[in-house]
Formats: C-alpha cells, sequence, structure tokens
C-alpha cells in the first residue's frame, strides 16, 4: 500500500480513527430520549399540514347576537381569533371580548365532569333521568312544571329545538335572560352612522358595547380619516366616560336623570310639537348647560336627514322613544335611523322576563327548573333573590361552563361546550344568518346547549351538526348542498340580514320623568343629606355581565378609560371625591332602601358631578380562580331591576373597610404640558395645513446621515391614527394572544409588572370637569437610533436589516438598562416564570410561532414578527415579490377602526405610507433623536366653533 | 532598617494633636497593635454572632431571589433598577476612601495614614465584595453573568463594548484586585511579626505561610517598598476611574437626571465622602475596643473629618451645579425631574433629608471641637452615610419612576427582599470586617514603628491636614 498525495491517511492513522469513532459512538448511549409517548399522524388528515395553520369561519354570540370571526387552529387547536371581513357585525374587526374568549377554551377552571349532586354521574344517565316519559312523570304530563332559562336566542336552530319540546311539553315555560341584553321589543333600532354628518349619543356606548359597535366604529371613523374632508361630529351626553364619550367631539356630562329632559328639551327646540312629543317636558335641571343644548340643536337642525340620534338601548323607553321621534323630526328616519325585525326568539313578547321566572318560583309552580348557560344565581338584581328561589325548585339542571354560583345550587350540572366546540347557528344583530363551527372536539366531557335541548326532546344521542344541517333544510335556510357548504365555509348567509320595517305608528311618548334634585357640590341646600347621588349601572368593557370574568387575559386588560385591572370601584368625579373626601382606593358604602354595597372609589374626570359608575361583572363568587382573584363588588346587589340603566336617591358615605389598592396600569391622566400625545381643533387644523408649513427639518444628528439598516428590501413601519383611535383596546388583547403573553395577577399590575406589549395610553386635556380625552395605543417605537440597544452589555437587542428592533431571548440576562434607557417604557420584563403553572391544556393556547419566554429575560413588541417571516416565506415559496401593505400585525387586524395601519417604507403608495405624509403626522419625543418607526396622526377633533371652549 | 523619613511639610502647622501617645518602643508597640489577634474582646462575639445572623440573612433572601426571580423585590416598569443598584453603587462608594487613603496619601506623603490605612483598605475590600454581588444579583438570569465579560465564547458572541456595563465589570474587577494586592502587600511584614510572636505551632504555621517567607532584610525592605510606591501609584488612577465609570452606568443613558456630563467627577466625590465618614464609623468602636488611642488619635479623626468637609462641599457644589444645568438646559423634562419631582414629588421628602444629611451635616466640621468628638463624628458619620445612599435612590429611582410619558409614570416601594438584602449586605461586611480584625493585623505595625522612629522617641507632634486640603481646595 502506497501513500501518495491523495490518500495520507496511513493506516495506524486509519486504525486510530476507527477506534475513536467506536468509542465516541458508545457515547451516543448517553442522549436520553424523552419518556413521554409522541404520536405522530400516522395517517395524516388531508387538509392538515403539520406546522400550516389552517382557519375556519365561526360566530360568537353574546346576549343572543352573533359576531362573525375567523380562528386559526395549529396542528388542531385554535390559537388565535381574528374578526371576519364579510361579516356585518365584524367587518374583520373584533372586540377584547371576542380576542379573550380563546383563553376561555383552554381555562383551567371549566368544569370537566358532569355530576348528580355531587355525585359525578354521565350523560347517559343523564338522559336517562330526562327522558320524556320519566319527566312527564315529575312535572305533568303537559310540562307546567317544566321551566326553562336561557339567554336570548337568534339561533334558527334552538327555536326548532324548543318548537320540538313544546310539542312534548306544551305547558313548559321558557325565559330568556340575559342581564345586559337590551328590551324585549319585536323590533330593534337600526343606525348607520356613515351618512351621518352629526351623530348625537345620549347615553349610547355606539362605539364600545351597543350591538353592532364594530360596524359603527369602522363606519365613524371611515369619515374621519381626512380631517379637511367631510368629517363628521360626534356629540355625546352621557353621565359616565365611555369609550364613545372618550371619542366625542363635544361632550356634556350630565345626571342620569337628566336624560329624559334633555331629549324632551331637544325634541321641544326642534320643534316636537307633533303629536309624537311629550305631554309636557319638564324643565331642564339647573346644572345642564342650555347653551350647550342650543348649539346642539343648530347643528343638528343644520344636518337634518345627515345626522342620527341614538339613545342606548339600555336607557328607559321614554328616553329612546324620544330619541326615535327626534329622528323623525329631523328626517333621520329611514336613512341614518331605522328599525328592523328583532332576531331574537320571542321578542316583544310579555311573560319570559327573570321577574316573572321568580314569581314562578315563588309560588311553587316550578318542579323542574333548566338553565342552559345562564348564570342566574349571580348575574340577576339581588332584589329578586333568585340565588335563594332557585331551590324552590325540586330539580335544577344548569348546564355551565363553570361550577359557578349557580352550579352550587343545581341538582345536575353539565359542563358547557365552549362556542368553538360546538356546533349551532345565530343571527346577527341585524339578522345575518351565521354558523357557529366547532374548531375542536370538546377537550372535556360538555355538551352544548343545542344537545341539552335534543336530549330534552328525546335525541340524547344526536349529532348536533346534522340537527342543525336538518334545521336550516327544514327552515329553508340552506335548501342545497352548495348553500350549506357555502355558509358553514364563510361563516354566515350573506344577505340575510332584516329589511327595514315601517316605523309602527309609536303611542305617546310617556310622561317625562324630572330630574332628581341636583346634587352639585357647592349646591348647599342639598350639602347635608347624603342620600342625593345617582348611580350608574354599565356594562363592563372586559368581563361583560361577569361571565367572562375568569379571563385572565380580560381580567388583566385595563379598562379603556379607568386603566382598572383586576375589579371594579366606584367611578366618581374629581369633584364628588372631594365631597365625599376620597381619593383613589377609599372605600364607600352605596346604600339605597335596604340595598348595600361596599366598593372603593375610584376618581375620573369627566364623571357627573353627584353620580357614581359601577361596572356589572365583579364580585363573584364561584369556584373561578381569576373570577374570584378579581377584587371587586357585586353591582347586582345594589341594580333594583333588570333594565334599569341608573338609581337615584342612593346615599354615599366613606367606608374605610372597603377600601383597595387599585391595580390601575396608568393613573396619571395629564400629560404635564407635554405633547406625546397630540390633539387639534379641526378648525385650527384646517387652517395650519392650508398655509404651506415648512418641511419639518431632519435633527441635526453626529452619527451618519444614510439610514444605517437600508440593506432590507423592506423597511417596516407603523403609522397609528389617534384620530381614529378609540381606546377600545381590542389590539391590547390581540396581541397578548398573538404573542404568549402572559397574565402576571393582581398584585404584579399593582406592582407595575404588566406584561402588554401594546398599552393604550389614556390622556385628558382641558379642564378636569369634562377635559378632551385622548388615547394612544404605545409599543416599541422601533426607534432606528433605539436607545435600548447600545446599553445591552450582552447585544441581547439589536437591529435588523429591514428595520425591527429585535430582542434575542436567548442571549438575554436580564440587566434592565434597556428599559431604564427606554423613553418609551414599552419593555416589558419576566419578573416571574409567568407560564411555569400553566396546566397541560392552558399550554395549549400558546401560539407555537413565538417563543414562550422564560424568567428573568426582556421582552417587548417585535412588530409580530413571526408574520413578517410567515408571509417573506410564502412569498420566496410562491415566486413573487412580498408587498409589505400585505402583512398584517395583530393589532392591526383586531382594530376595529383602522387606526393601525403597517407596512414598508420603500413602498410609497401604501395607506401606510400616505398616513404618514399627512401634515398631522409626527412621532414621539422626536426631539430625543431615536427616530421612531411608529408614526402617528395627531387627532383631530371636529369641535363645534359655537362651543369652542378651548 | 527603614527609609529615612522626610520632614513633613505640615508638622509645624498650627497646635494639632500627636499621631502617636504613649512610651512605647518597637516590641511594645508590636504586642499591643497585635493583642487583638490573640485575644478576643467580650464585645467581639455578640457582635459576630449579631452579624453571623445576618449574613444567613443575606445568604437566604438571595438564594429566594435567585430561586423565585427578580419580582420578589419591589421594581418594576419603569423603575428596572432600585435598591440593588444602589447597593451596588453605596458600596463601591465606600469602597472608595481606602484606597485614598493608603495610596493617594501615602503618594502625597500624609504620614497620618500609617495607624488607619490598614482598617480602610479592609473596608474597602470588604465593601467591594458586596459591591460586585449586586451587579450579579440583579440580573435576571444570574447564572449567566459571565457574559458580561469578554471570552472567547464558542458562538464568537462578544459583550456590546458600546454598554457601559462590560466597562463597569472591568472597572471594579480591576478595582479590587490592585485593592487586593496592595492590601495583602502591605501586610505582609506584618504578617511576619505575627509568624514570629505566634503561641501555637498551627499559627506559626499559618500566618507564615502568609508572610511568604518575609524576614525584614534590606533587600526585601527596598524591593517592598518599590513595590507598595509601584501599586500605590497604580491604584491611586483607579480610585477615579472606578466610580467614575461607575456613574458612567447612568451617564450614558439619555433619562433626565442620569444623562449628565458632571456625573464622573461628582460621583467620585460622593464615593470618598461616604467612604471616609464609613471609615469613622469603624475607627472610633474600634479605638475603643482595643484600646488604640494611642496610635489612632485626635490628628487622624481631625485629618479625616476635615476631608470630609472638603468632600461634602465639593458635592454640594455638585448639586447645586445640577440643579443649575437643569434649569440653563431649558429642556422640559430636565427641568421636570431636578426642579419639580425631586424636590416636590413622591419622593421629595427623601430629597430633603438626603440634603440634610449630605449639605447640613459636614458644616459641623467647621468646628474644632466636632472635629475630634467621638460622639458628634460618629452620629455624622452615619448620617452622611445613610444621606449617601439616599442620594443613589434619589438619582436611580426618582430619574425611572417618572420620566418622559407621563403614561408610564408609577410609584416603586421596595419589599421585604430589598430590605434584608441591604440589611444582609451590611452583616456580611461587619462578619468580614470581625473576622479581619480578629485574624488579621488591623493597624500597619511596621508603619506605625516607622512613624515612631523617624520622627522621634515618644510624643510626635504633627498637624498633617494642611498639605491635604492644598491639593482638594
Amino acid at each position: 500500500m502506497t501513500n501518495d498525495g491523495a490518500n495520507d491517511l496511513t493506516r495506524r492513522g486509519f486504525l486510530k480513527f476507527v477506534g475513536a469513532s467506536l468509542a465516541l459512538a458508545g457515547l451516543d448511549g448517553c442522549t436520553r430520549m424523552p419518556a413521554e409517548k409522541i404520536l405522530p399522524y400516522v395517517i395524516e388528515p388531508p387538509e392538515l399540514t403539520p406546522g400550516v395553520p389552517v382557519h375556519y369561519a365561526t360566530s360568537m354570540v353574546l346576549d343572543g347576537y352573533a359576531t362573525g370571526l375567523i380562528v386559526k387552529a395549529r396542528e388542531g387547536r385554535p390559537i388565535k381569533i381574528e374578526g371576519n371581513p364579510g361579516h356585518p357585525a365584524s367587518l374583520g374587526a373584533t372586540d377584547a371580548i371576542h380576542q379573550a374568549s380563546l383563553l376561555q377554551l383552554y381555562d383551567g377552571d371549566r368544569a370537566t365532569s358532569l355530576r348528580s349532586g355531587r355525585q359525578r354521574s354521565s350523560w347517559a344517565q343523564l338522559s336517562a333521568a330526562f327522558t320524556p316519559s320519566s319527566l312527564r312523570s315529575r312535572v305533568g304530563a303537559r310540562g307546567a312544571g317544566l321551566y326553562v332559562v336561557l339567554e336570548p336566542t337568534s339561533s334558527p336552530l334552538v327555536i326548532s329545538l324548543l318548537n320540538r319540546l313544546r310539542t312534548l311539553y306544551p305547558d313548559m315555560r321558557v325565559y330568556y335572560y340575559a342581564p345586559l341584553a337590551g328590551p324585549n321589543e319585536a323590533t330593534v333600532a337600526r343606525y348607520d352612522l356613515a351618512p351621518a354628518d352629526v351623530i348625537l349619543c345620549v347615553d349610547a356606548d355606539v362605539l364600545g358595547t351597543m350591538p353592532m359597535h364594530l360596524h359603527h366604529a369602522r363606519a365613524f371613523a371611515d369619515r374621519r380619516r381626512d380631517p379637511r374632508h367631510g368629517m363628521n361630529r360626534l356629540y355625546a351626553i352621557e353621565p359616565s366616560l365611555t369609550v364613545t364619550g372618550m371619542s366625542a367631539d363635544e361632550r356634556m356630562r350630565c345626571r342620569p336623570s337628566a336624560v329624559e329632559p334633555i331629549l324632551a328639551h331637544l325634541l321641544s327646540t326642534l320643534g316636537g310639537d307633533r303629536a309624537s312629543g311629550p305631554a309636557a317636558a319638564p324643565p331642564l335641571p339647573a346644572d345642564v348647560p342650555t347653551a350647550w343644548l342650543a348649539a346642539l340643536a343648530s347643528d343638528l337642525r343644520a344636518h337634518a336627514g345627515r345626522s342620527v340620534v341614538i339613545a342606548g338601548p339600555h336607557q328607559t323607553p321614554v328616553a329612546r322613544a324620544l330619541a326615535a321621534s327626534l329622528n323623525d323630526v329631523l328626517g333621520n328616519a329611514g336613512h341614518t335611523a331605522w328599525h328592523s325585525a328583532s332576531p331574537l326568539a320571542e321578542a316583544g313578547a310579555s311573560g319570559h322576563s327573570i321577574a316573572d321566572l321568580a314569581d314562578a318560583l315563588r309560588s311553587g309552580g316550578v318542579r323542574a327548573l333548566v338553565c342552559g348557560g345562564v348564570n342566574v344565581a349571580y348575574a340577576a338584581p339581588a332584589s329578586l333573590g333568585l340565588s335563594s328561589l332557585l331551590t324552590r325548585s325540586p330539580e335544577r339542571l344548569y348546564l355551565g361552563m363553570y361550577e359557578d354560583e349557580t352550579a352550587e345550587r343545581a341538582t345536575w350540572f353539565v359542563p358547557q361546550s365552549h362556542y368553538l366546540e360546538s356546533w349551532g347557528d345565530a343571527r346577527a344583530y341585524d339578522g345575518t344568518l351565521s354558523i357557529v363551527q366547532p374548531l375542536v372536539q370538546p377537550l372535556y366531557d360538555s355538551k352544548s346547549l343545542v344537545e341539552l335541548l335534543a336530549m330534552l326532546g328525546g335525541q340524547a344521542a344526536a349529532d348536533p351538526r346534522m340537527l342543525l344541517r336538518q334545521s336550516w333544510q327544514e327552515a329553508g335556510l340552506a335548501p342545497t348542498d352548495e348553500a350549506w357548504t357555502s355558509a358553514v365555509r364563510t361563516g354566515f348567509v350573506a344577505g340575510s340580514g332584516f329589511a327595514p320595517v315601517a316605523t309602527a305608528p309609536r303611542s305617546p311618548i310617556g310622561p317625562v320623568t324630572t330630574a332628581a334634585t341636583s346634587a352639585s357640590p357647592d349646591s348647599s341646600t342639598t350639602a347635608t343629606a347624603p342620600d342625593r347621588f345617582e348611580v350608574v349601572f354599565a356594562p363592563d368593557y372586559r368581563v361583560h355581565d361577569g361571565r367572562f370574568a375568569n379571563i385572565g387575559w380580560l381580567q388583566e386588560l385595563p379598562d379603556p378609560i379607568t386603566k382598572l385591572t383586576w375589579g371594579n370601584a366606584a367611578l366618581v368625579s374629581p369633584a364628588t371625591a372631594k365631597l365625599l373626601g376620597v381619593s383613589d382606593g377609599d372605600g364607600l358604602a352605596l346604600r339605597h332602601d335596604s340595598a348595600s354595597l361596599t366598593i372603593p372609589a375610584l376618581i375620573v374626570p369627566g364623571l357627573a358631578d353627584g353620580t357614581a359608575t359601577i361596572h356589572f361583572g365583579y364580585g363573584r363568587r364561584g369556584h373561578e380562580h381569576a373570577a374570584i382573584a378579581a377584587a371587586g363588588a357585586d353591582a347586582y346587589t345594589l341594580w333594583p331591576a333588570v333594565g334599569v340603566p341608573f338609581m337615584s336617591n342612593v346615599s354615599i358615605e366613606r367606608d374605610e373597610s372597603a377600601s383597595r389598592a387599585l391595580a390601575t396600569t396608568h393613573d396619571h391622566w395629564s400629560m404635564e404640558g407635554r405633547d406625546q400625545a397630540r390633539i387639534q381643533t379641526a378648525a385650527a387644523y384646517v387652517a395650519s395645513s392650508s398655509t404651506q408649513r415648512p418641511p419639518r427639518a431632519p435633527l441635526p444628528t453626529l452619527f451618519q446621515p444614510e439610514h444605517p439598516n437600508g440593506t432590507s428590501p423592506h423597511q417596516w413601519a407603523m403609522t397609528i391614527d389617534l384620530g381614529t383611535c378609540i381606546g377600545c383596546s381590542a389590539c391590547v388583547v390581540a396581541c397578548q394572544a398573538e404573542n404568549n403573553i402572559p397574565v402576571v395577577g393582581y398584585e404584579d399590575v399593582l406592582k407595575s409588572r404588566e406584561m402588554h406589549w401594546l398599552r393604550i395610553d389614556r390622556y385628558a386635556t382641558g379642564p378636569e370637569e369634562n377635559p378632551a380625552v385622548v388615547t394612544q395605543p404605545m409599543l416599541c417605537q422601533h426607534c432606528e437610533m433605539a436607545p435600548c440597544e447600545y446599553v445591552c452589555p450582552v447585544g441581547a437587542t439589536e437591529h435588523s436589516s429591514d428595520g425591527l428592533n429585535e430582542m434575542i431571548y436567548n442571549r438575554c440576562v436580564g440587566t434592565r438598562f434597556c428599559s431604564n434607557n427606554c423613553p418609551y417604557k414599552v419593555r416589558r420584563f419576566n419578573w416571574f416564570d409567568y407560564n411555569a403553572e400553566l396546566t397541560e391544556v392552558e399550554r395549549l393556547v400558546k401560539n407555537p410561532d413565538v417563543t414562550v419566554r422564560e424568567r428573568g429575560v426582556m421582552e417587548k413588541c417585535t412588530f409580530c414578527v413571526q408574520r413578517i417571516r410567515e408571509a417573506e416565506i410564502a412569498a420566496a415559496d410562491a415566486g413573487t415579490a412580498l408587498h409589505g401593505g400585505d402583512v398584517r400585525t395583530a393589532c392591526q387586524q383586531a382594530c376595529p377602526t383602522n387606526a393601525i395601519v403597517f407596512g414598508s417604507l420603500t413602498e410609497p403608495e401604501t395607506t401606510m405610507m400616505q398616513r404618514r405624509a399627512e401634515p398631522r403626522a409626527y412621532t414621539v419625543l422626536e426631539e430625543l433623536g431615536t427616530r421612531p418607526r411608529v408614526t402617528y396622526l395627531a387627532r383631530i377633533r371636529n369641535a363645534n366653533p359655537e362651543l369652542d371652549h378651548a | 532598617m527603614s527609609a529615612t523619613v522626610e520632614p513633613d511639610t505640615g508638622v509645624s502647622a498650627g497646635a494639632g494633636w500627636p499621631l502617636l501617645t504613649g512610651q512605647h518602643d518597637d516590641a511594645s508597640l508590636t504586642d499591643h497593635l497585635l493583642s487583638p489577634i490573640w485575644q478576643t474582646r467580650p464585645g467581639w462575639w455578640w457582635l459576630f454572632g449579631l452579624s453571623c445572623a445576618g449574613t444567613l440573612l443575606f445568604i437566604g433572601t438571595i438564594t429566594y431571589t435567585i430561586a423565585r426571580g427578580i419580582g420578589v423585590w419591589g421594581n418594576n416598569i419603569p423603575v428596572a433598577w432600585a435598591y440593588a443598584i444602589v447597593n451596588f453603587v453605596w458600596w463601591v462608594g465606600i469602597g472608595h476612601a481606602g484606597t485614598f487613603i493608603s495610596a493617594f496619601l501615602l503618594l502625597l506623603n500624609q504620614r497620618w495614614r500609617g495607624s488607619v490605612n490598614r482598617i480602610a483598605e479592609a473596608m474597602t475590600i470588604f465593601a467591594l465584595v458586596n459591591a460586585s454581588l449586586f451587579p450579579l444579583l440583579h440580573l435576571g438570569r444570574a447564572w449567566f453573568f459571565y457574559w458580561l465579560i469578554p471570552y472567547p465564547a464558542t458562538m464568537g458572541v462578544w459583550p456590546n463594548f458600546k454598554s457601559s456595563l462590560p466597562w463597569d465589570v472591568a472597572a471594579v474587577s480591576t478595582y479590587f484586585t490592585v485593592s487586593l494586592l496592595f492590601w495583602y502587600l502591605g501586610l505582609v511584614p506584618d504578617l511576619a511579626s505575627a509568624r514570629d510572636r505566634a503561641a501555637t505551632l498551627f499559627r506559626r504555621r499559618v500566618y507564615g505561610l502568609f508572610a511568604l517567607g518575609w524576614r525584614g532584610a534590606g533587600y526585601q525592605w527596598a524591593r517592598y517598598r518599590a513595590a507598595y510606591t509601584l501599586l500605590a501609584a497604580l491604584a491611586t488612577p483607579l480610585v477615579i476611574s472606578v466610580h467614575s465609570v461607575v456613574s458612567l452606568d447612568f451617564a450614558i443613558a439619555q433619562l433626565p437626571g442620569w444623562h449628565s456630563t458632571i456625573f464622573p467627577p461628582y460621583f467620585v466625590v460622593g464615593a470618598i465622602y461616604s467612604g471616609l465618614a464609613m471609615v469613622i464609623v469603624l475607627l472610633l468602636p474600634m479605638r475603643r475596643v482595643f484600646r488604640l488611642g494611642d496610635v489612632i488619635t485626635n490628628a487622624h479623626l481631625d485629618a479625616i473629618a476635615k476631608l470630609m468637609l472638603t468632600m461634602g462641599l465639593m458635592l454640594a457644589y455638585s448639586y447645586v451645579i445640577e440643579l443649575f444645568m437643569a434649569w440653563y438646559s431649558g429642556n422640559q423634562f430636565e427641568r421636570f425631574t431636578y426642579l419639580v419631582d425631586r424636590p416636590t414629588g413622591p419622593y421629595a421628602v427623601l430629597y430633603w433629608v438626603m440634603t440634610v444629611l449630605n449639605v447640613v451635616t459636614p458644616q459641623l466640621f467647621w468646628v474644632t471641637r466636632f472635629r475630634t468628638s467621638g460622639p458628634i463624628l460618629f452620629i455624622a458619620s452615619l448620617g452622611i452615610l445613610a444621606g449617601m445612599w439616599i442620594e443613589r435612590f434619589i438619582i436611580i429611582v426618582t430619574s425611572l419612576n417618572r420620566d418622559f410619558l407621563t403614561s408610564s409614570w408609577h410609584f416603586y416601594a421596595p419589599s421585604w427582599v430589598d430590605w434584608s438584602i441591604l440589611a444582609g449586605s451590611v452583616s456580611l461586611f461587619a462578619f468580614l470586617f470581625l473576622l479581619f480584625i480578629r485574624f488579621v493585623p488591623s493597624v500597619a505595625i511596621s508603619e506605625v514603628k516607622e512613624l515612631s522612629l523617624g520622627l522621634g522617641e515618644g510624643q510626635v507632634d504633627l498637624a498633617p491636614i494642611g498639605s491635604v486640603e492644598a491639593e482638594h481646595a
């Protein structure tokens, strides 16, 4: 054997290598394989490629009305909820509750097993106990003792199942109840904000909580894109401060009892001497500024036919009738305001209110009570006494998601399936037929309402999907297979909304209630009487009526107005707080007759003096951890009756025992003369932008003038329009869901450790009695000259070639210097291992495309880098050029008003770039020279010149 | 045997106090100064027990912090740095006086340093032990602390040299190394004395090991002198540099209240100031417990008090300049931090307490009687130590808790762990110091003997301060 140059491995050398290889191969055995069994897809579902998400259309139903959604699933588990762009109640957007409902699917506190009494039971045993024959023996042959409580429902399937039940039990009674559902009327009030130049919202949260609020928010915002042309003007008259009130151009605060007199006054001013007007308008309360109302009236008159007056669905019938008359008088009816048939079952029928149920229970006629998903023991006025009355029924079957207050009193408890686990249908507020399609098999031994009703109807084993298909077939909703498939695929039936109905001849408006005695703090006559306060009851932006109280994302979502998390408080104006001698967190005792409530106070500017606002949904007493951890007071204990928006003659006194530290994330309303969130009146803006302003000169810099990262074809950037940001906070939860942001809990929020990558800053300018409020989404600004980057000792935060400020989690040692040097304070630190205590099921919600951060590392907004890279890869696979405008961040996608737009600086034709060219564009803290990639557009307030108090 | 002592320039200035009192020859001086290491005083055990308990608390709370996360502290966003960094800066500052007294004053030929320099140097070492713990402890992932050190990692990643934190690592570790060497080198002759007088074989062996074969030979003294002076020359710029670098942790940031060019000299002055106060706090009880009144005299107290007054005045000047510059800058954020938030904000009480402790307290030292009064010096020094701790708290926390965007403003309050760690670090310091005076000659015997020899037998009349003041005025 020769050793030529080509092969200089000697025999000895070869043997050495062989020996070494053998020895090292033995070391392979040192790698321990994981002990768990891992199961590959032996037979891969054809529609599923591991790693590639699939999207399905479904709908979420709240208080009877559906909102169309598109849900993203990875390997069979839903991980993100988006709006369904074609669905009229969504238009592609979502609100915070839709976003967070995903977490409820994986909630570790969900009830997992069916039980009878305290004993674990099964669906088979339950169906055996409730076969029509056996049930008839207990509730009477005609079912006179059978009482069913459901949420208001618009579901054709549920209606058909109820009809079937009625054939078995003709005397069965059905009650429809959700505490915050609108009025029980055969028609619903509909509005179109798009053509309205002037919008008057009288205690109507049209952008925040009213049905179709996403639709309205889009229409409202679309008229505010260009402040120079055709901008609408929003007036709000309200006792509390709402999302709509924060967005209003002109806002007047009033006591809730003044709403009717104000509307009556407006109606008479605008020529409401028609028969529709009230017999006699009571005098306006002294503290209502008549000049303001006069200016409003003249603005409305000037825009007759192109205006709209909206009274909240929770307002008194008189107030809503007055608002409808105003629309008639102004000629808006049929254009911007009309009525259509209510999509709800038995809408307008009497005798199925929750009070009737209480009467029936009290009289002892109830033999079996079936409660389908309504937590009546909690979410009802305490004065009805339902929590104790429930036990008057010998049999209580409760279908619920949690072991809550009602479950505690149930003789049979059936875990309820999440809507992402159920088949069903519903109609949107406008009547659009929507499909509820499951994305996943029930995680637990749970059943949907459809299955429960089918079981009661003797179809215990029915497949809910087949029931739905049949019901649509029978009702002619989807006559063909194509129609059915199309409905399931798109999630709704286009064009199935209800047409306007001719306004029924309106009965004369009842007497207008005189406003309660004024309680302005300076009024000496009343200063000694403690019971002169009015309490406003409001739906909560986060937990709604309390049903979402166990969703950590919502509990930790700062309230859009107060920025309060983990609980509620009695919101009072600064003057009222002074009168009561309280500051934030001091306890209050509210009393009215025998009802009382202790709750801490929270001062909110812009509230009507002499009122306190309380949100529903807190003070839960069930077994859900987060719901109980949220410190709060139960507004239902004070609520006099369902549908009552406010209560007068309440006494409020200090009560130290109710004092509590309030976990607010942003407690400073003032900008301290700084200009981070700019707001300007439309007149001033038009005046300034019409005169040619010199372009802003770049700041002097010692750095190279060229952009340092210009090597990539895309340079990512974002533009946020403060003029259309309504502060609804859907983006905050969307970001949390997309980016695996942990929930830290009440204690850590108190210490200012919330982890939101995106927060909504909220500032008030002007007088604290009635300030102008501006909301500002604040996230990593992706500064080109990022102050965080140069101070990191280990280079864990760096700039990418496409202009992203990136966090390298596994390099971060956690010095937190970057956060100290960030002028926007958008960086978040993992003070603890916030993911350590998640159960296997709770972990399923995590987005597999985003790292779950460990303890001790810094994190922050990435501009949804995973979405950028996904789009880049898809474009590369397809061999096409990526259009930067096609990448949408999670916050942008959720935004109902399109206030957030994202894209590349290299594509000047995009909306994002066009908005940056507006004169009102600016960057926050520009003088620091950080060169942020996020540009804001100043909010333009379309003030009424007659009222310009600035 | 020893080098000639030059006549001190300040010898005749004023009617000062002697640097040495009592009748001592070399043997009795050695016996007297070595006595603390042969026998304990009754108070020692009590103090030692207390410091042990405190050190256990320190270890316990550190363990708890590392097990659970930094969240057990009160830190938040925006106040991401708080007690740990306050403690770090405070301890580094205290660590300044030792080398200042030893090296600076050696080079300036201040003979009075001889009887206090060992204590001051030991204080430096122990303060730095504490100081170096905090930056590690305050990391979110403390187990990766070595990523701040430039080492040839396999991934080819280096620390980011633009950040001041790797500078900090370099500055503090250099300072610690040099201080330790300097201290140990000075100890060698005295360790030999201890070896020679130790009663048991074990002690002789241990002291002998550390005495490195010192025999007191002339050539040894010559090399020792040269090495000692060289190290002093090396250590002196470090005194200035280390706290300057520490101050850059703040000054390179763009946060109002941190972003300030006055920080390096301002921090150095404050550091020496607090270090001198700590020297007083240690000297006075030692002098009483170990009856060192004959080698640590009013002359020393007077000299240190005068230095403290000087530093206090320089610090007050820095405070005024900071306020002036904030106003003069016209920058609304600077003005808010210095002129509104600190004097009237949520931590205003601390701000005014700091001003009184750091600016008003040293004014006592204009009065000769107060400069030599043990109780007044002791209480004033404790006040200055507290004041300097609060100063760092003010700089760090009040700058962070209300910065640019009012939406991110949030109050900071320490947790029980923060307090325990602070108390624990003081305990660890006391623990190490008590061990030091029990096992190591705590007064530089050879230097005292030299002083005694050079300036004549018995009473030495020396007022040492004049030249120091001339250097620092």
